[in-house]
């Protein structure tokens, strides 16, 4: 009982102890306010690219696909864990808006939008046919045409508000589309014959993933359509990758260590077959492993940034340890009399380190109060700033970001408090153990009262 | 006489004064050893400011300058090509602004380098021994650069063959672990041939159209497919740049992608065409009135050599390579600043620091002061003391502040390495960060505001406890009891 009132009492009664409030208030907040809003950047990042490849992929980095995998979907599509599959034809090719002598680099994808919806959340990323995506490769202007649709920064301009001007449909534009047709040995298949297969698409849509990467660089096809354009639709026809998503109660490791055993059966199955050597560079992955090197490196960010304020961090170890170090200087009395009267040393250390801890909880609340407080009107402060002074935090037309994310997360919030209390207590440890050193026949002297 | 006295007296006060200030200084930071925390918190706080500054403005330093080093000090970029460029590259070169100009012809393709492996490349068609005058383009080969000869396309023993330059990370990737090339596998591919697809409109000679943005329902879309050698590889270090990149001869770009206009024998170089020309810019010349020079010769060269055309006038770039990633720069410079204010708001906590210890100091050491006082010192000197010494903190701390800062700035890619090594975890990757190596220059510029701000906020800090010594009074605190 004693030691939570002299705690609470040395709290208020020392002004000095509110400076040592401030500097841990102070710390927690910036770090709240940075790190949720770095870590909703890597949350919305990841997020987004989960929706893109869905849960597991089985796929090949290499452009000659494999062969065979109508057969695995149909495995696949036995099972009771999954809820949508889409095999995937993926190459580079060349893009040319007709009428112009533009050349574009890009990446294809031929999908079957319906299928790639249930397997990827693609129509989510449409912005004409999001309702209709079985018509998603049909212009509103002529369905009968062949169409495309264009990742969102290949057809529109960003605003500074990082808004896009979509118009009531796409523009009718036609777009040629060049690729190296391969053949299962990875040679070009059309050696002689000018090499290249050539297509016209017409633009029918734009798909928004909120990857800057794939948003720019990103053109889907019809499926069959880009596995002609690759030389894959022969005899033997092969794709590149096949998405899956797993049913809500399957957990993501769980359901992908189904699925590696079901491929290693299906490759032992077609050991035989003509074209089985392509096996070899396929694997099952989940979408992290997917898409790890994208991920790592938003991870590796927050990583740096967290080490940072480690560094930060110690000032307020230090600031901890000064101020109890001069409150203890000056209770050398209190300690003597507590001493005198039979507490131990082990309870006198015990009443500091709680004042410490009290000062640590109140430094954080204020601090974790004020950073929520903060994040809350981040959005609105920015806009303000962005209306009266032009400035924005991060360039809409540059950085595919929308608001700046402000959800607290308990958990980060949590680790945050934990560890400015630690801080506290290791800032006041070395103080609170040299009160066992104080001697009362020494401190309760009269010339030293 | 008298005079002379009063100002020895002065002098040897002063000295006096002086001296106690140095003593009590000294004498506080023996027995005060809390005094080094804030020392060491001032040091942290500076060297953190400094390596986060210099890091941002090093990354920005070499975005700059290897913009400067790829595409030479101004680039003019035609909306569309446009003929006879060896003469407009002459008229440049007479001018005092200009030391030397190459044409470049640009175009977008497929590059198939066989076993399945296709890359989507930038065309760039170009003069290697004009480009090695303009840029450090020479340096960036791997097998030409240490020669002495002029880089050239030439594939040895195959003179009728087309030879090209393809950027290393075209070829492969760079390690996933330590980032760096498998040199012995991509020399490899020098002399190996390799397919490229591009394409154009072919307009009908002779035709123009009044409005060039009006499509032209005549003309042809072709795709061309071009077989060429790989000559040489290409390696700036910046990954961008290496990833995207195949370079052909500018003439043999241009007989492929425009065959009705390649130039008969009596036209000559009137017939030669390019999109962009770039410049290097004579020593010691102002950009400003470069730009104006450049920009007169363009007008006068369009005007008798290229019917006049408008939209060649309007819509032609005719830009320093620093202007052209300002945009890119200002928005670096931004993130940079917030970081700054981020830490430095933290690194306000030092100040709180400093008071904490020189307010417990002037509470400790108030019979010290009252002592002096009671010797004749005004209110002020002792207020001095205290500031001063603060000033002391702040200038040791941030002095080695900066030396850490500097060390660590320096040897930042050793670090990075040994984090590497122990931890496993590679922070820089160059197709993450654009460079292969993290730029270690100490930008001085920031560091010395960023100490003289470590000094001054030290100083503030002894503020009050200053205030607090300067008002003791000695009859209270010398008394017996």
């Amino acid at each position: 009982m004693y030691k939570i009132l002299l705690a609470t009492r040395y709290l208020v009664k020392r002004h000095i102890t509110y400076f040592a409030v401030l500097a841990v208030a102070l710390c927690v907040f910036i770090v709240v306010v940075v790190m949720t809003v770095l870590t909703g950047l890597v949350r919305d990042f990841k997020q987004k690219n989960h929706q893109f490849t869905g849960d597991c992929v089985v796929g090949t980095e290499s452009l000659v696909g494999f062969a065979y995998y109508e057969d695995f979907v149909k495995l696949l599509e036995q099972t009771d864990f999954i809820e949508g599959i889409s095999a995937v034809v993926k190459s580079y090719a060349l893009i040319s808006p007709l009428g112009t002598d533009q050349n574009i680099g890009v990446e294809i994808m031929g999908i079957d939008p319906v299928r790639h919806s249930r397997a990827a959340g693609f129509e989510q990323t449409l912005h004409h046919h999001k309702k209709d995506v079985e018509r998603a490769f049909e212009p509103i202007y002529d369905p009968n045409l062949p169409g495309c649709v264009l990742g969102v920064d290949l057809a529109l301009e960003r605003d500074a508000k990082g808004n896009y001007d979509y118009g009531s449909s796409p523009a009718r534009i036609a777009i040629a589309v060049t690729c190296f047709p391969l053949t299962a040995k990875g040679a070009p298949g059309r050696a002689g014959l000018g090499e290249v297969n050539t297509s016209t698409f017409y633009y029918s849509d734009t798909s928004h993933s909120g990857l800057a990467r794939v948003d720019s660089s990103l053109v889907y096809l019809p499926f069959e359509q880009a596995q002609t354009l690759c030389g894959m639709a022969g005899p033997i026809k092969r794709a590149n990758a096949i998405y899956i998503k797993f049913k809500p109660s399957i957990k993501l490791d769980t359901g992908c260590a189904k699925v590696a055993t079901l491929w290693q059966k299906f490759k032992q199955e077609k050991a035989g077959e003509q074209q089985a050597d392509l096996f070899e560079t396929v694997a099952v992955q989940s979408w992290k492993d997917y898409r790890r090197a994208y991920i790592a490196a938003m991870e590796k960010e927050q990583t740096m940034m967290t080490a940072m304020f480690i560094l930060v961090g110690i000032t307020t170890v230090f600031i901890i340890f000064v101020v109890f170090y001069m409150i203890i200087s000056h209770k050398s009395k209190d300690i003597g009399v507590l001493k005198s009267i039979g507490i131990s040393n082990l309870n006198i250390v015990q009443l500091f380190m709680g004042f410490a801890f009290l000062v640590a909880v109140l430094g954080s609340a204020v601090g974790a109060c004020s950073g929520w407080l903060f994040l809350r009107k981040i959005n609105q402060i920015e806009k303000w700033l962005f209306v009266h002074f032009g400035f924005q935090l991060w360039d809409r037309t540059i950085y595919a970001i929308g608001d700046i994310p402000n959800q607290v997360e308990f958990d980060c919030l949590a680790i945050i408090i934990l560890s400015a209390i630690l801080a506290c207590l290791a800032g006041a440890l070395l103080p609170s153990w040299q009160t066992m050193r104080l001697k009362p026949v020494e401190t309760l002297q009269v010339s030293r009262l | 006489m008298k005079r002379e006295a009063k100002y020895e007296i002065r002098i040897t006060r002063y000295e006096i004064r002086v001296m106690l200030k140095l003593f009590l200084w000294l004498r506080y930071l023996r027995k005060k050893k809390i005094v080094f925390l804030s020392i060491a918190a001032v040091t942290l706080s500076t060297a953190l400011l400094i390596a986060v500054a210099s890091l941002f403005t090093g990354f920005i330093n070499v975005f700059e300058q290897t913009a400067v080093q790829t595409i030479g000090d101004v680039v003019l970029s035609a909306p569309t090509k446009f003929a006879k460029y060896p003469l407009l590259i002459e008229q440049l070169e007479q001018t005092s602004a200009v030391q030397a100009a190459t044409a470049t012809l640009t175009s977008c393709g497929l590059l198939h380098l066989g076993r399945g492996n296709v890359r989507a490349v930038n065309i760039w068609g170009i003069e290697p021994d004009r480009r090695a005058k303009v840029t450090e383009f020479k340096q960036f080969l791997r097998k030409q650069g240490p020669s002495d000869k002029q880089p050239s396309f030439d594939v040895p023993d195959s003179p009728q063959v087309i030879g090209g330059f393809v950027g290393i990370a075209v070829i492969a990737e760079p390690n996933e672990k330590t980032d760096e090339y498998n040199y012995s596998t991509i020399d490899q591919m020098l002399g190996q041939p390799v397919v490229l697809t591009t394409g154009t409109i072919i307009e009908n000679r002779g035709q123009r159209t009044e409005d060039r943005r009006q499509k032209n329902l005549t003309s042809d879309f072709k795709r061309k497919t071009i077989r060429f050698t790989i000559a040489d590889i290409v390696e700036t270090g910046v990954y961008d740049l290496d990833k995207r990149f195949v370079y052909l001869p500018i003439e043999k770009l241009q007989e492929i992608l425009y065959p009705n206009l390649v130039p008969s024998e009596t036209e000559g170089v009137d017939g030669r065409l390019a999109n962009q020309i770039q410049i290097k810019l004579a020593d010691d010349v102002q950009t400003d009135a470069a730009l104006v020079q450049i920009r007169g010769v363009w007008q006068s060269f369009i005007e008798k050599h290229l019917g006049a055309d408008p939209y060649l006038i309007r819509f032609t770039g005719i830009e320093t390579a620093k202007q052209m990633q300002s945009q890119y720069v200002a928005e670096l410079r931004k993130q940079m600043g917030v970081l700054l204010l981020i830490f430095g708001v933290v690194s306000f906590s030092v100040v709180v620091l400093i008071f904490c210890i020189f307010y417990m100091i002037a509470r400790l050491k108030q019979r010290d002061i009252a002592i002096i006082k009671s010797c004749g010192s005004a209110s002020s000197s002792v207020a001095f003391i205290f500031l001063g010494f603060g000033g002391c903190v702040g200038m040791i701390g941030s002095g080695l502040g900066a030396v850490l800062g500097y060390i660590i700035t320096k040897n930042i890619n050793i670090i990075e390495e040994w984090i590497r090594i122990i931890f496993g975890l590679k922070l820089w990757k160059s197709s993450v960060y654009m460079f292969s190596k993290i730029p270690n220059e100490v930008d001085w510029a920031s560091a010395l505001p960023i100490m003289l701000f470590a000094v001054i906020a030290a100083t503030i800090g002894t503020a009050i406890p200053a205030i607090v010594a300067a008002r003791t009074r000695p009859v209270e605190i010398l008394r017996y009891e």
